[in-house]
């Protein structure tokens, strides 16, 4: 198992917001997670990727038969775990070439590699941002800055595809996106799909999922987990809404 | 009835003595020294300046100047020319004064062609040079200011510099300030720098010492800016973590001219960097820059007056601070616009990263403005490193260390990436990321 999310209690302050989350993921699948505004869905992306605000107060979460509850963000990082932003930050004075090699260089380090060549390092930016049609100006700006809604989520896909993580979770990356970016991002991820990579997709529209496709799709509501079906329950979302979720959650 | 008795601290006391038993070794005939007499007795009267004197408020001399040094004796001349330039690559043409003395034997003072005039300010004032008695008699625009008058008083030497109308200086101008010794010692220096109409130059300063000891340097330099030429003037200071630093930058700068200085200050347990400028001309721009890192118990503070005596000059001042452990930055910023200096624009803004609970920032940015057609802005910000931009770069695998101090680098990259020579910027980051690196 890739991915075991188990009985996950968090909160932020006073309040609970996940309330006992199950959840497996194994290797080379997509899992996309569908809920209503406010039923946790960010929150759980963020306690995946270590954020401090959230305090996990039962149950656990083991990565590749883990436990990463006591890792710092780039401990689960650089471990293979990855979190495309919701919002991605714009880091104004941080050359966005010298952050993407900071970060290969870390995940080289942690596999007792060798730091990535220039040439090297180079070649495999270009590559990447051509597919995702990423000019090198974008790359020559600070991380994010002056980037649009959509190059700052085709810049995640660039960051995830680099890093080749074994866990992405792809955090709301259709809010925001015509349809045109919406084809592009989705394209990269499908590209990026193999037997030993796996996706969390989180979502609130069904939408995203008529192009990548999921293997299994998961209803989170108030904190829960209250249902998990195939693709056709991500359709019958879209039908009935997620009214009836919140009443059984209630 | 017995008159008030005027208290007095030790270093204040040992001024006093000093003052008569250093005056007959003091450069200059009757004239320079009835204008030391001048500025001593303006020390006398005021003592070192403490917290409710409001231009030093947060810097108390009379608190933390405990003791006085010793006069800096003769450097070792094999030990000055050891040290290499602070900065490497610059193709600089270096001036060495060390221990508050023109070293002429360490100087490049003949390489700068016809249009360059280098001299010994203690030889300008001994034969009687009346632009450098008016340099001793002070810079008018730093008024009764207690680190001018101390530096009038106990001057041994400096340049004076003089660039002809025209002249274009085709590598940089680099002024040393060294000192060297066993002993922790007292250093005064005066510079004129007087740069011609249409002229331009780059002058770097750098204060340093050969070995880690609380030396005292005070060092004053008067700068004049001629119409329409172009001055970059960069102070790097370096002096050690114990030493006390008392630097004061003066400028005129003329019609339709362009001046940028940039300040690091990066040693000194006690530094203050006092800048006074004033617009004499129209149509002037001018800049006004620099970075501070604290770490320990250092206290570092920008001091600057800004005055538009011109229409339609253009200001900018940006002023950045990273301060760590129990440190503290102080940021004084004035601007001030008269009611004939009409349609001036000036933009003040100051930003402190505290990295400890116990950093402190201070920063006072003022404006007085009597002209009714003007732009004139000031910003002051004080923080934390972003929680969320650090989660970000963390979440991508950069380790929380390296993450802040990508983020500090470009905090304090703002300000450097202005200042004009390559050579400097490279070396000012090498310094942010060894200062990281020691900070851990």
């Amino acid at each position: 198992m890739l991915l075991e999310v188990r009985n996950l209690h968090a909160r932020v302050g006073d309040r609970e917001i996940l309330k006992g989350i199950d959840l497996t993921i194994e290797p080379g699948t997509m899992h996309a997670i569908m809920g209503p505004n406010g039923s946790g869905k960010s929150t759980l992306s963020y306690i995946l990727a270590g954020k401090e605000d959230y305090e996990v107060t039962e149950g656990d979460i083991l990565f590749d038969g883990e436990s990463i509850l006591g890792m710092e963000p780039n401990e689960r990082a650089t471990a293979g775990l990855f979190l495309a932003f919701q919002y991605p930050i714009e880091i104004p004075g941080v050359a966005s070439m010298t952050f993407l090699k900071s970060a290969l260089n870390a995940k080289r380090k942690a596999r007792g590699e060798a730091e990535i060549s220039t040439p090297e390092f180079m070649r495999l930016v270009k590559d990447a941002a051509a597919r995702l049609d990423i000019s090198p100006d974008m790359l020559k700006r600070p991380v994010n800055v002056g980037f649009s809604g959509g190059e700052k989520k085709r810049n995640e896909v660039l960051q995830m595809a680099l890093l080749e993580p074994k866990l992405a979770v792809l955090d709301e990356t259709d809010s925001g996106l015509d349809i045109d970016a919406l084809k592009v991002v989705a394209e990269g991820v499908n590209k990026l799909r193999s037997p030993d990579r796996s996706f969390l997709v989180i979502t609130h529209y069904q939408r995203l999922l008529d192009y990548i496709v999921p293997d299994v799709v998961h209803v989170l509501s108030a904190g829960r987990i209250v249902r998990t079906g195939g693709p056709e329950l991500a359709l019958e979302l879209e039908k009935n809404g997620y009214a009836s979720y919140a009443r059984d959650a209630a | 009835m017995p008159g008030p008795t005027i208290l007095r601290t030790p270093a204040e006391d040992a001024l006093i003595r000093r003052y008569p038993a250093e005056r007959p070794a003091l450069p200059g005939g009757e004239a320079a020294a009835a204008v030391r007499d001048r500025a001593f007795g303006r020390f006398e009267v005021a003592g070192l300046p403490h917290r409710r004197v409001e231009a030093w408020r947060y810097t108390d001399l009379r608190t933390n100047l405990r003791q006085i040094a010793p006069v800096a004796g003769k450097a070792d001349e094999g030990r000055i020319a050891a040290v290499p330039p602070v900065v490497p690559g610059d193709r600089a043409r270096r001036i060495v004064v060390a221990n508050g003395r023109l070293v002429p034997a360490l100087s490049d003072l003949d390489g700068f062609g016809e249009g360059v005039r280098v001299r010994s300010f203690a030889e300008a004032l001994a034969a009687g040079d009346e632009v450098a008695l008016a340099a001793l008699e002070g810079p008018l625009l730093a008024g009764d200011n207690v680190a001018v008058s101390l530096n009038t008083a106990f001057v041994t030497d400096g340049v004076m510099v003089d660039i002809a109308d025209g002249f274009e200086l085709d590598r940089p101008l680099e002024i040393a300030h060294v000192t060297d010794g066993e002993e922790a010692s007292a250093v005064s220096v005066r510079n004129v720098i007087r740069v011609g109409a249409g002229a331009r130059a780059m002058i770097i300063e750098t204060l340093e010492a050969t070995r880690p000891l609380a030396h005292q340097v005070n060092v004053v330099t008067e700068i004049t800016v001629g119409d329409r030429a172009e001055v970059d003037h960069i102070r790097l200071q370096l002096e050690p973590a114990e030493a006390l630093s008392l630097t004061t930058v003066t400028v005129e700068i003329g019609e339709k001219a362009r001046f940028e200085t940039f300040n690091a200050a990066l040693g000194g347990a006690i530094a203050r960097a006092q800048l006074f400028a004033r617009f004499a001309g129209r149509g002037a721009t001018g800049a006004f820059r620099g970075v501070t890192m604290l770490s320990g118990r250092r206290h570092a503070d920008t001091t600057l007056v800004v005055t538009h005596d011109a229409e339609g000059c253009q200001s900018r001042e940006l002023y950045k601070a990273v301060v760590d452990d129990e440190a503290r930055s102080v940021f004084q910023g004035r601007i001030n616009v008269p009611a004939h200096a009409q349609k001036t624009d000036a933009r003040m803004m100051t930003s402190s990263l505290l990295l400890s609970e116990g950093a402190e920032a201070n920063a006072k940015p003022e404006l007085e403005i009597f002209a009714d057609d003007v732009q004139c802005g000031h910003g002051a910000t004080c923080g934390a490193l972003d929680d969320d931009l650090l989660f970000y770069m963390m979440a991508r695998g950069v380790p929380r260390e390296e993450a802040e101090a990508m983020l500090i680098v470009a905090f304090l990259g703002e300000a450097i990436d202005e200042v004009h020579s390559e050579a400097v910027r490279d070396m000012l980051i090498h310094r942010v990321e060894d200062w990281l690196k020691r900070k851990g």
